[in-house]
C-alpha cells in the first residue's frame, strides 16, 4: 500500500442552533475582536442573526461585519476585506457564508496576519506560520471549504482560480448548523450537493487517495444520493439538510487529503472565464469525467456502486430504484453507477448542458484556449487518468 | 544519512542534470517554451538552482542565489530531489504532505512533469559521471 498523511485538525461541531454557540468557542480560542465575513443575500435572509446574537452575548458585540463577498472569492475581495479587518484591529475570524465566503475568510486571513500581497502566499504550504483563529459556518452543502486546507481565489483580470493551499487555511472550528441551509433555494442546493457529491466520486479515484479517504467518500454519497433531492424539494426538511451538510463536510476531509480531479480542473477553467456556479459546473462535467476516468478506475466505479447498492436498495423511490442490482462485471457497474449520477441530476433538475448555463458557442481557438487552462489547473494532478489537451477539448465540446 | 554530502555536491550534480536536459531539444524545447523561471530551493544540504526560460528562447541554468525572481518556487530536502530524479516520488502526494512547497501557480509547473520525464533515464548516469553511487 502506498504511503499517505492524512491530517484534518478542523474541530466539527453539528446540530440545530450550533450557531448560538459561536461567541464561546471564539472566546475559547483567544478571539476577542471578531471580523465576521459572509455576503449580501445572507445578511438580506437573516442567516447572520444566531452568530451576531451570540457574539453579543458572549460579550464580543459591534463585530467588524463585511458582507461584499461576490459569488466566488475574487483578489480584490480579499484585499478589501483584509485591508478591512486590519484597520479595525481584528483578532479572529468569523465566516458564515458557502464556499465563496468561506475562501474569502480563509484568504483575508492570510493577509491580516502576513506581511506581503496575498498573491505571495499563492502555492502549496506557501503560508509560513499560524493565523488567527478561524470559525465557519457553511450555509452551502457543497464545497467542504470548512474542514479544507484551500481557499480557491478568482483573479478577475487573468479569469484562472488561484489556489492557495496550506494546513494553515484548516478553519480551527466547523459549526454546521443545518438551520442556515433552510433559506438555500432549489436550484443552489442541488448545485452545490453535486459539488460535494463529485468531491466523493474524484477522491474515491485519485491517484492520491488513501483508506480513510475512500471510507469518508463512500460514506458521502450513500448520504447524498439518499437526501440531496429531498434537500431539494422541501428545503425545510432538517433531516436531508443535516445528511447533505454532514456528507459534503465528510467528502471535504476526504478531497483534501486524497485530491479531486479532471472534473474539478475543467469546472474551475470554465467557472473563472464565465462565471458559472462551481456546484452546477461540476455537476454537469461528472458524467463525462467519470466515462473518460473509466479506462484507469473502472473497479473503483463499480466497488463504489455495489456498496451503495448494499446501502440504498430499500430507499424510497426513486433513490431505490437506481440501486436495485449491480451488475457483476466491472465495467457495467462502473456505468451503472455514472447511470445514477445522471438519474440524480435530473431528478434535482439540474442543467445539463454547458449552453444551458450561460457559455456561448465556442471557436475551436477557444476550446483550445480552455483546455490549455484546465490542463494546468491544480486539481488535475490528481486525477487517476492523464488527460492530453486534446482529450480535455474532446470532454469540453461534448458537455457544451 | 543526506544523499549529498554538502551544497556543492549537490549544486555540482543538479547542474550536470539540467545541463543535459538542456542539450536534450525534446525536452528544453518544451521547457523554453513555458517561458517559466522555475526556482528549486533545497535543504539538508542548502541549494539554489534557478531554471530560467523567461525569454522563450534559451535555457539558463543559474547555480547558488540569484536576484532574479522566480515564477514558481519549490523548497524540498535535497533527499527528496535525488528521489524524484529516480522516478520514485509521488509529487501530487508530497505536495499535499507539504513534503514540496510550492510558491506560485504551482500546476503551470506541475504540466511540465511529463516533459522532464526523460530526465529519470539520465540521472543515474549523472550520479556515476559525478562519482556518486545512484541508489
Ligand atoms: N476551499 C475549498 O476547499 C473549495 C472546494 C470547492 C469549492 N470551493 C469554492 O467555493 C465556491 C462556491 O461556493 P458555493 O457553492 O458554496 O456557493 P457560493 O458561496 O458562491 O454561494 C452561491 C450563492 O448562494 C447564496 N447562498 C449561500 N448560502 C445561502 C443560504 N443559506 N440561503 C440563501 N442563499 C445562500 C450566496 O449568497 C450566493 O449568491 C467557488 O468559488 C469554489 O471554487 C472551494
Ligand atoms: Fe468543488
Amino acid at each position: 500500500m502506498l504511503p499517505f498523511t492524512f491530517y484534518s485538525p478542523t474541530k466539527i461541531v453539528f446540530g440545530e442552533d450550533t450557531a448560538y454557540g459561536v461567541g464561546d468557542i471564539l472566546k475559547e480560542l483567544g478571539g476577542s475582536r471578531p471580523f465576521v465575513v459572509s455576503d449580501a443575500n445572507l445578511v438580506a435572509a437573516g442567516v447572520l442573526r444566531a452568530v451576531l446574537e451570540s457574539l453579543k452575548e458572549a460579550g464580543l458585540g459591534d463585530p467588524v461585519i463585511f458582507d461584499q463577498v461576490p459569488p466566488d472569492s475574487d483578489l480584490d475581495c480579499v484585499r478589501s476585506a483584509s485591508a478591512l479587518a486590519r484597520q479595525h484591529g481584528c483578532d479572529c475570524i468569523v465566516a458564515v457564508g458557502g464556499g465563496s465566503v468561506i475562501d474569502t475568510g480563509k484568504a483575508a486571513n492570510i493577509s491580516l496576519v502576513l506581511d506581503g500581497d496575498i498573491r505571495d502566499f499563492e502555492g502549496m504550504h506557501a503560508v509560513p506560520r499560524a493565523l488567527a483563529p478561524l470559525v465557519v459556518l457553511p450555509t452551502t452543502a457543497g464545497t467542504g471549504s470548512e474542514v479544507s486546507a484551500v481557499a480557491m481565489v478568482k483573479n478577475k483580470d487573468e479569469h484562472t482560480k488561484l489556489a492557495f493551499g496550506s494546513y494553515y487555511l484548516f478553519p480551527s472550528v466547523a459549526v454546521l448548523d443545518p438551520k442556515l441551509l433552510m433559506s438555500l433555494p432549489p436550484k443552489l442546493t442541488a448545485a452545490t450537493g453535486m459539488d460535494a457529491l463529485t468531491h466523493a466520486i474524484e477522491c474515491f479515484c485519485a491517484t492520491t487517495t488513501n483508506p480513510a479517504s475512500d471510507a469518508l467518500c463512500l460514506e458521502s454519497m450513500r448520504m447524498i444520493f439518499q437526501d440531496l433531492c429531498r434537500a431539494t424539494m422541501h428545503g425545510d426538511d432538517l433531516d436531508a439538510r443535516s445528511s447533505t451538510l454532514i456528507a459534503s463536510t465528510m467528502a471535504g476531509i476526504a478531497f483534501t487529503n486524497g485530491g479531486v480531479g479532471i472534473v474539478h480542473a475543467l469546472a474551475h477553467t470554465v467557472g473563472a472565464r464565465y462565471d458559472t456556479h462551481h456546484g452546477v459546473t461540476n455537476a454537469i462535467f461528472l458524467p463525462y469525467g467519470m466515462i473518460f476516468n473509466m479506462a484507469a478506475c473502472a473497479h473503483r466505479f463499480a466497488f463504489a456502486f455495489r456498496s451503495l447498492c448494499a446501502a440504498l436498495r430499500a430507499a424510497p423511490e426513486p433513490v431505490g430504484h437506481w440501486f436495485a442490482g449491480a451488475s457483476q462485471h466491472d465495467s457495467q457497474a462502473a456505468e451503472q453507477l455514472i447511470e445514477a449520477v445522471r438519474q440524480l441530476h435530473r431528478a434535482c433538475r439540474l442543467p445539463t448542458r454547458l449552453r444551458d448555463i450561460g457559455v456561448p458557442a465556442l471557436s475551436q481557438d477557444e476550446i483550445s484556449e480552455l483546455a490549455v487552462v484546465a490542463s494546468t489547473d491544480s486539481a488535475i494532478m490528481f486525477n487517476v487518468r492523464e488527460a492530453s489537451v486534446e482529450d480535455l477539448e474532446y470532454i469540453l465540446k461534448g458537455a457544451w | 544519512m543526506a544523499v549529498f554530502c554538502n551544497s556543492d555536491e549537490l549544486h555540482h550534480v543538479m547542474d550536470m542534470l539540467w545541463r543535459r536536459i538542456k542539450d536534450d531539444p525534446g525536452m528544453s524545447g518544451k521547457l523554453v517554451e513555458a517561458k517559466l523561471i522555475v526556482q528549486f530551493r533545497y535543504r539538508d544540504p542548502e541549494g539554489t538552482l534557478t531554471i530560467d526560460c523567461s525569454d522563450g528562447n534559451e535555457m539558463k541554468i543559474i547555480v547558488g542565489p540569484t536576484r532574479l525572481k522566480p515564477v514558481i518556487e519549490m523548497s524540498m530536502k535535497a533527499d527528496i530531489a535525488h528521489e524524484f530524479w529516480l522516478g520514485k516520488v509521488n509529487v501530487p502526494m508530497a505536495i499535499i504532505s507539504g513534503k514540496i512547497v510550492s510558491r506560485g501557480p504551482t500546476p503551470k509547473a506541475l504540466a511540465l512533469l511529463p516533459v522532464i520525464r526523460p530526465a529519470y533515464t539520465l540521472y543515474p548516469q549523472v550520479l556515476q559521471d559525478a562519482g556518486k553511487k545512484s541508489a
